[in-house]
């Protein structure tokens, strides 16, 4: 009974929300609403079993909860016209099949840009993904109590700014997709690879994500970079069994047991990827996820490169310019790889670049000056396998010849 | 909801010009002037929008230990000083920065979209 409830819970959560918040016109409203009929049913249902919409169920019951909360609210102003919206709402489960599905103007209300990053992210997966506040909690290792306050001053702060809950008009659209895009990918790095942490791999923070990109696909049909960035996330995903050794250490692309990498993952994001390169409209996730799909499909290093050149084109931001830099340089020419590297300005904190740094400085054989990126990129990393592969390389470069 | 809209920009670059110069600037610009005008009419009939005279204009008052202390010029050391003030009743956030965006100081200086209290 448990887990069937947690799992109507994560899956009719934002629907659910997503209703209450459209009728009452306040995402804190609807959440208290529906959380009341989530409580009324864990109550209930191991009796009476759960009904055959749970869902439907939750939204009539946080339609009733909502009514009599509001009817014992004394100071309120739009009391009536409240109360005159919650009872338009149908009072039979059978009924709300009928109601549009408002999931994508929750996301958009999440990922408003008025909200700083690391809180949309949180609302994102409270809201959008029903994951619970301690279940955030914990993903971002941060406590509890920290976690719930960010939540309450961020449903606070759509409030009193006014963040509407609609999905924005067509000329606010692409820059709002970008960022909602933005915060399902940054789930996902999060739960991929993180500095902090001794667990490499955060699988539920990745899975999360790309349940988020698949609901965003299913709602935007016609938007190509929301399959794209499925396509890139899944088969990114893909490899995550590869990534640790059986003792735990970081093994690189290069070195992975192929065998390891999870096929059908692999022909999910392949699907994807066609599917978001049939609508013609080519961005950057569509090429990174394509980048990603060449290393899926064993492409040769030239080819790579080139893909990575037509994503710089796309994206020219310093992260991007890296990944370049070391494909030209895998592909065979490290010579330019590096100069193409140190040109990049700004990423003197990102412990990457000095990884990358070091390791193309070790494969012309310049020993010493690896030694000193391998030690810079080490005092940016945490404790973790991370910190362990980052110390083995240092090892075997002081150890003289290059590999 | 209630919003003030807080236009920003680098007065300096008004000063060292000649009145000419100064006048063929606005004259340019007041087309656009003209279309947000219009824009913010549609959106709120009622809105409210002034121009603040330059911030060499402005005197700082402070009450220190019940004595009035007046001194010359903006409280803020920043570059960019307050020129101007729209007060305007909107549906909701994203409409104000809409409007935000036509303003033409938007392209060289700051708008702050600020709501107004409520209590």
């Amino acid at each position: 009974m448990n887990e069937r409830l947690a799992a109507v819970y994560a899956e009719e959560w934002p629907r659910c929300v997503a209703i209450l918040t459209r009728v009452l016109g306040d995402l804190e409203r609807a959440e208290d609403a529906v959380q009341d009929a989530f409580t009324i049913a864990i109550e209930r249902w191991p009796q009476t079993g759960v009904p055959d919409n749970p869902g439907a169920w939750i939204v009539t019951t946080a339609r009733n909860r909502a009514i009599d909360r509001i009817r014992r609210e004394h100071v309120l102003a739009d009391k009536t016209a409240l109360l005159a919206r919650l009872e338009s709402l149908p009072s039979e489960p059978a009924e709300v099949s009928a109601l549009p599905d408002e999931r994508l103007a929750l996301l958009f209300t999440c990922c408003h840009p008025a909200l700083a990053v690391d809180v949309q992210i949180a609302l994102t997966l409270r809201e959008v993904g029903g994951l619970t506040t301690p279940e955030i909690a914990a993903a971002f290792l941060v406590p509890e109590q920290t976690m719930s306050q960010r939540l309450v001053r961020a449903k606070r702060k759509i409030r009193t700014a006014g963040i509407p809950f609609r999905v924005p008009a067509d000329a606010m659209l692409p820059d709002r997709l970008a960022a909602a895009l933005r915060v399902i990918y940054l789930v996902f790095n999060e739960g991929y690879a993180t500095s902090s942490g001794g667990e490499l791999v955060r699988r539920d923070l990745c899975s999360e994500a790309i349940r988020l990109a698949k609901l965003l696909c299913i709602l935007m049909p016609d938007e190509p970079e929301a399959f794209g960035l499925l396509a890139l996330m899944l088969l990114q995903d893909s490899r995550r069994d590869a990534r640790l050794s059986a003792d735990g250490e970081l093994v690189l692309l290069a070195d992975q047991d192929r065998g390891l990498w999870d096929t059908r993952a692999i022909d999910e994001g392949l699907r994807m990827l066609e599917r978001a390169e049939a609508l013609r409209r080519p961005g950057p996730y569509q090429l990174q996820a394509a980048i990603a799909a060449g290393h899926a499909q064993g492409s040769d290093p030239a080819t790579l490169a080139a893909a990575y050149e037509a994503l710089l084109r796309l994206d020219g931001s310093p992260v991007t310019r890296l990944n370049h830099a070391v494909a030209v340089a895998l592909a065979g020419d490290v010579e330019r790889g590096l100069s193409l590297l140190e040109a990049i300005p700004g990423l003197a904190g990102y412990r990457h670049f000095h990884s990358a740094r070091a390791d193309l400085l070790r494969r012309l054989g310049r020993t010493e000056e690896a030694r000193d990126a391998y030690l810079q990129a080490l005092q940016l990393t945490e404790d973790g396998p991370e910190q362990r592969f980052l110390d083995r390389r240092l090892g075997e470069t002081a150890g003289g010849a290059p590999q | 909801m209630k919003y003030a809209m807080l236009v920003y920009s680098d007065q300096s670059s008004w000063e060292g010009i000649s009145e000419e110069e100064g006048a063929r600037l606005r004259a340019e610009s007041m087309p656009r002037w003209i279309a947000l005008f219009e824009e913010l009419g549609k959106a709120d009939p009622n809105v409210q929008g002034r121009e603040l005279a330059g911030a060499s204009a402005a005197k700082v008052v402070r009450v220190v230990d019940g004595q009035t202390i007046v001194t010359d010029g903006p409280f803020a050391e920043t570059k960019e000083q307050l020129g101007g003030v729209f007060v305007t009743e909107l549906p909701d956030l994203d409409e104000a920065i809409r409007l935000a965006a036509l303003v033409p100081a938007a392209e060289y200086g700051t708008l702050e979209i600020r709501p107004l209290a409520t209590r």
